[in-house]
């Protein structure tokens, strides 16, 4: 191991992957603060942008990107209380109470500590847990596989939110369907092309991701007006002091351990994600807070802004645990870093461990280098940064088209791909209006080819039966775990459904508020 | 009757699934496929039924509650036809002006449609910003950006 994380240091602390991880926590933290854009979409638009490096300075350009656009995402929900993404929305209950009483620049402050210790505590349980589970994954056959991915897919599904467990399935098949678009890797078979030459290399992922992800949340933004709201500039010169007293560090310090181990542990489960661990970091310091201390919530609670924050990081951290281990992306965002490394033509999983290490080390490394930027150089730069806030919508939004639909063309420099863009967009804005979550389409996407595989692998070994799926007591655990996590919550729904009923009366969720977009 | 956009998400999806399935039995298969137990038309079957399942059971489940209904007011759909409209003539521009004039074209029409009108803005917004892309991508990353067919065909290629 310590072989392992020497090459990851010699990697990473190479001048260029250094200047990588500085662009990308500045790319990161300026996309992250548009409102409307959030990691998911700030990591796609870097896909064309790493396809011209090579895979860990790709892999770690965009790991920085993924920080800088929680911490951009926190930074606008505590200014102009205009989360950037799901997984800051929490952010906002204390922190903008915090900026509307003229203390910013403490609220920043704080989010920044809390992100940074959340960070570091994950990436350090990072280094020892995945190399531990990688080892232990080393034993896994092709149906053991097919399970993990039955998995992922189901938990992304069963993460995501009441009433939408249907939608996210609906999505992950549409997502499958997307996959099989193309010629068949097997027999050579034409599927779904309909006799056009565009469509025998199969719907791009570069493409889906950004049109899916950066083209339509840009469009949802102009479809819904959001870009004529032109109060939402802040004041800059008002940010007041940036210093926590001694009292306050006392105060939030034991928040920030436990949100941060707390954090890193939802971000491992696959499907959860940043989103639900600030939620359930925020609920969790609300009960255990004193009486008088849980009044203060919501108003500019300094523990009611750690908390969140702290959880965020380090579950952004967590989800890179099943990406580097078993290749199964835990959130929109690692998906989207699952299929870029798959364009490099590396396998994520078991084998990453082994066949490059310098990948797989340098990023679990750069992760340090990342929250140490984010603390040192974007901290005091977040007042000349928020500037660019200030340019003006109808300026900024055709520059952000511009650049997602440029990034596409100048990988393939065939315009057929834009006008498919188009399209694209327009039906995932259309699904949008319907409530469709977008993040397990992609997932599905990504994941079909690789299923297909080891379910045609795992076929062929047991002679076309599927008893592959409950002779080895691995796989029977995978399949009966990803099983639970679908039923399960839809009978306990089902149960609290029937005792409202009969006691007449509805108590409202908050899992609900965490519906999409996670971090 | 009410019809929510879970009803109208069942039933695209219910379509989308019977014309995968459709389609799907047209994939070629190779002389003695059929004797396999996997195929290129076994993944698609698997997947046309549970879409067809998941659909049904949406449409089933669905509540007919009204605040479920599908809502378009107060949604601007014209500005964002414009917009990608504007996107589907910078394909075509991209491929007869070529990228340098295709980019300016672009950025001045999506700022004129996001209400700029200030004649200066537009053009410093986008002239300088185009250039500056144009000169990275052909210059410093030495990419090669074809020049646009029409100059090509008046200056003969």
């Amino acid at each position: 191991m310590l072989d392992g994380i020497f090459t990851g240091l010699t990697t990473a602390v190479m001048p260029f992957n250094l200047m990588m991880v500085v662009v990308g926590c500045f790319a990161g933290t300026f996309i992250g603060m548009l409102p409307g854009l959030g990691p998911i979409s700030a990591v796609a638009l870097m896909i064309p942008i790493t396809y011209g490096l090579d895979p860990s300075s790709g892999i770690i350009l965009m790991a920085g990107v993924y920080y800088g656009a929680v911490f951009g995402g926190s930074t606008s929900s505590i200014l102009i209380n205009a989360p950037g993404c799901a997984s800051t929305v929490v952010t906002t209950f204390d922190g903008y109470p915090l900026a509307q009483q003229r203390q910013a620049g403490k609220a920043l402050a704080l989010a920044a500590y809390s992100s940074f210790t959340g960070g570091t505590i994950g990436a350090i349980i990072l280094l020892f847990a995945a190399p531990a589970l990688a080892s232990v994954s080393l034993s896994f056959q092709s149906a053991d596989y097919f399970a993990l991915m039955v998995l992922g897919l189901t938990a992304v599904a069963a993460f995501a939110g009441k009433g939408q467990v249907i939608k996210a399935l609906l999505m992950t098949v549409f997502g499958l369907m997307i996959a099989t678009v193309g010629t068949d890797v097997m027999s050579g078979a034409p599927r779904f092309t309909f006799g056009t030459v565009d469509l025998i290399d199969g719907v791009s992922f570069l493409l889906l991701a950004m049109a899916t992800f950066a083209l339509a949340e840009v469009v949802m933004t102009v479809l819904k007006g959001e870009h004529r709201h032109e109060d939402q500039q802040a004041d800059m010169s008002e940010l007041g002091s940036m210093k926590l007293s001694k009292e306050e560090v006392k105060d939030v310090a034991p928040v920030i351990g436990r949100s941060s181990v707390f954090g890193f542990l939802v971000g491992v489960l696959p499907g959860a994600g940043a989103t639900i661990a600030s939620f359930l970091a925020y609920g969790m310091e609300r009960n255990l807070a004193s009486a008088k201390e849980k009044l203060k919530f919501g108003k500019g609670s300094l523990r009611g802004l750690a908390a969140p924050e702290s959880a965020n990081n380090a579950a952004s951290t967590g989800s890179f645990v099943p990406l580097l281990t078993l290749g199964i992306p835990g959130s929109g965002t690692t998906a989207i870093m699952l299929g870029a490394l798959i364009a490099y033509g590396i396998q994520p999983g078991p084998r990453l461990f082994v066949d490059n290490p310098d990948v797989f080390w340098s990023v679990i490394i750069s992760m340090y280098f990342g929250n140490l930027v984010l603390l040192i150089l974007n901290l005091p730069l977040i007042p000349y940064i928020s500037r660019l806030l200030v340019i003006p919508s109808q300026i900024l939004i055709p520059m952000i088209l511009f650049f997602s639909v440029t990034g596409v063309y100048l990988v393939s420099f065939n315009t057929f791909d834009i006008t498919m863009m188009v399209l694209i967009t327009v039906v995932a804005i259309f699904l949008k209006l319907l409530q469709f979550p977008m993040a397990p389409m992609l997932l599905g996407y990504i994941l079909g080819g690789l299923l297909e595989n080891n379910l045609s692998r795992a076929l062929m070994l047991s002679d076309g039966s599927f008893s592959f799926l409950w002779e080895r007591p691995l796989t029977l655990t995978i399949m009966v775990i990803a099983v639970l996590m679908l039923v399960v919550p839809q009978l306990l729904e089902l149960r609290k459904s029937l005792k409202e009923k009969s006691a007449g009366k509805g108590t409202p969720g908050m899992e609900s508020a965490a519906t999409e977009g996670e971090g | 009757m009410t019809l929510t956009k879970d009803h109208i998400g069942g039933l695209v999806f219910l379509l989308l699934s019977v014309a995968y399935g459709y389609y799907g039995q047209q994939i070629p298969l190779l002389p003695g496929d059929e004797w396999e137990p996997f195929h290129a038309r076994t993944l698609p079957d698997a997947l046309a039924a549970l879409g067809v399942v998941l659909s049904l059971v949406m449409l089933v489940t669905a509540e007919r509650k009204p605040e479920g209904k599908l809502v378009l007011a107060g949604y601007d759909f014209g500005l964002v036809a414009k917009l990608l409209g504007a996107v589907l003539v910078f394909a075509l521009a991209l491929e007869w002006l070529g990228f340098l004039l295709a980019t300016i074209v672009f950025l001045v029409s999506g700022f004129w449609l996001l209400g700029e009108r200030r004649i200066k803005t537009l053009f410093l917004g986008s002239v300088p910003f185009a250039f500056f892309i144009w000169f990275s991508l052909s210059q410093l990353l030495d990419i090669y950006l074809a020049p646009g067919k029409l100059f090509a065909s008046v200056m003969g290629g």
